[in-house]
């Protein structure tokens, strides 16, 4: 596999969400397509299925979620697709006339080369460190929710969420609904604050009117259940020794639980499109979001971004944006006239910009505010993988190190998660970030890889 | 917990997970099979703490675990990916720190 020769594939699709599978969906038959996903099976994370083992009955019901199943439902019946489930990219980098994918299924390590490249990676939960946040039982609520969703597992006896996210609510109900228990739903922020937010935008609230109703029927149906709902009380440290047994809230009382899900928002996977060297924009309320034109194009040539890679917009902007890029990526390819991608792409971008204004609604909504990380007690760890306190880096920022020194001096955002669980909140201490330079240099691998695996590679 | 709602999991299977046997069902992950068994750590930090899984979706890294089967060589993997297979060796602590 030399750079001249053609290229494996003519476009290559990371991440098999909405945004992965409206690309394809929006592709006409022939380009060779290869779509790369880390799960075993696609639907991303808002539709992370059970394994081909389980058989589910009334798996994930309701409107929404019909209209997701049935994207879904088309994208696996697609035959110009190969797909490749269980497979972590590491790594892509400008090869020929196209680009070189470096590959990992957990047994070694393979590369693959495409024409053209479409990221849509996705979103993750937003770390905010606490006190006792390593112990055991503490995970984020999108974690929660997807033991729930694709196992059928409810990971803790009694499991107490808290956060600023709305979606905390959601993951709550359809864990109860799983059999599992609610030990309480706390918001840091206090419930005026979400009509405020809300009413600041008053058509886009009536617009989706539907949707915040059922926001508030689940947390209704949480209560009827004899869950407590509380607001205005962030949480402030989990409790316990060597495993989760209490949260405790802002005004002193402990929930007792033996697991904890944590929903402040969530972050744009950017590995892939920095360590590219495609350009990003901060995003709210953390991380980086990849830059595109009108069609979902990134900076550099055969790229392309779709979904919440682009920041955080939920399932329908993300598959409205998905599709565009697969028009572009016809047009660029010269298999589907400009004119006709212009009259197909109508439609879509009009459904996105109403996605995402019910987005910037619910972003506002959401905002955990400033990241409560200035208070933290000195031995609270910020950096999961390498054990970095809170003190570690105080100690570093008061000799004046940027992000890039903070990390030499303190090894913070080193580890295996390549700085995911800590850079947004070391910047949030730097105070604030305006431009990329600031954060952390993205390094190779995306994914941990073993290095006898990489020397193995032909 | 495993909700028993109207599921219908795979083939029971056996792993080791530190040398404790551990009943899991085809299509579970390890770290569906070390919860359900109520065994939270998936490795010790620095100061010998242990640490529970945090993500679940292969970003955080906190589930690496060593994983052996069959004739292959252990490998470091994400518990929350990698499958459940039946006569599987997890170790949660290894030799070596990371």
């Amino acid at each position: 596999m030399n750079d001249d020769a053609r290229p494996d594939y003519d476009l290559a699709v990371v991440g098999a969400g909405p945004a992965g599978q409206a690309a394809c969906l929006a592709l006409p038959d022939g380009p060779r397509i290869v779509v790369i996903d880390e799960q075993l099976r696609p639907g991303g994370q808002i539709l992370r299925q059970p394994p081909r083992a389980f058989s589910v009955r009334g798996w994930l019901e309701g409107a929404e979620y019909r209209r997701l199943k049935a994207r879904l439902a088309a994208f696996e019946s697609l035959e110009s697709v190969e797909w490749l489930g269980g497979c972590s990219v590491l790594g892509a980098r400008e090869a020929g006339e196209g680009w070189r994918l470096a590959l990992s299924d957990g047994g070694g390590v393979r590369e693959v080369t495409a024409r053209r490249i479409l990221i849509a990676t996705g979103c993750y939960d937003m770390a905010v460190p606490l006190p006792g946040w390593t112990l055991p039982g503490a995970m984020s609520a999108g974690g929660v929710q997807a033991f729930v969703k694709s196992q059928m597992l409810a990971p803790g006896h009694r499991i107490a969420f808290a956060g600023s996210h709305p979606l905390q609510l959601l993951a709550a109900d359809q864990l109860r609904k799983a059999g599992g228990t609610v030990a309480a739903v706390a918001f840091s922020q206090p419930f005026r604050r979400f009509v405020l937010k809300a009413l600041g935008r008053p058509w886009t609230a009536l617009t989706n009117l539907p949707r915040l109703m059922s926001v508030l029927l689940m947390g209704w149906r949480l209560r009827a259940a004899g869950v407590p709902i509380h607001f205005g009380r962030a949480p402030t440290a989990v409790e316990g020794r060597d495993r989760v047994q209490g949260l405790r809230l802002e005004d002193g009382a402990v929930v007792a639980c033996d697991a904890a899900a944590f929903c402040f928002g969530f972050l744009p996977q950017s590995d892939l499109p920095r360590a590219m060297g495609l350009a990003v924009r901060p995003a709210r309320p953390g991380g980086w979001k990849a830059c595109h034109d009108a069609w979902m194009r990134a900076s550099r040539p055969g790229a392309y971004v779709a979904g919440e890679t682009t920041g955080v917009k939920g399932a329908d902007a993300a598959a409205a944006e998905g599709a565009l890029a697969g028009l572009a990526v016809a047009v660029d390819m010269g298999v589907l006239p400009l004119r006709e991608a212009v009259r197909r792409a109508a439609p879509v971008r009009r459904a996105r910009a109403r996605a995402l204004r019910f987005a910037a609604l619910l972003e506002a909504v959401a905002d955990p505010g400033p990241l409560p990380d200035r208070d933290l007690p000195a031995d609270t760890i910020v950096c999961r993988c390498e054990d970095v306190t809170m003190g570690d880096l105080r100690a570093a920022l008061a000799i004046g190190a940027d992000a890039g020194g903070v990390k030499l001096a303190t090894r913070c955002g080193m580890g295996v998660c390549q700085g995911r669980n800590c850079e947004h909140g070391l910047l949030a201490l730097l105070g604030g970030v305006s431009t990329e330079p600031h954060g952390f240099t993205p390094r190779f691998p995306a994914r941990p890889i073993r290095i006898g695996d990489l020397l193995a590679e032909d | 917990m495993r909700s028993d709602g109207d599921v219908r999991r795979g083939a029971p299977l056996t792993l080791l997970v530190d040398g404790q046997a551990v009943a899991a069902f085809e299509g579970e992950t390890i770290a569906t099979a070390m919860l359900a068994r109520d065994l939270l750590a998936f490795r010790l930090d620095r100061g010998g703490r242990p640490r529970g899984l945090f993500c679940n979706m292969g970003v955080c890294g906190e589930c690496l675990v060593t994983v052996a089967h069959g004739s292959a060589s252990p490998r470091r993997l994400r518990a929350c990916l990698t499958p459940a297979a039946d006569g599987m060796i997890v170790t949660t602590r290894p030799d070596e720190r990371r």
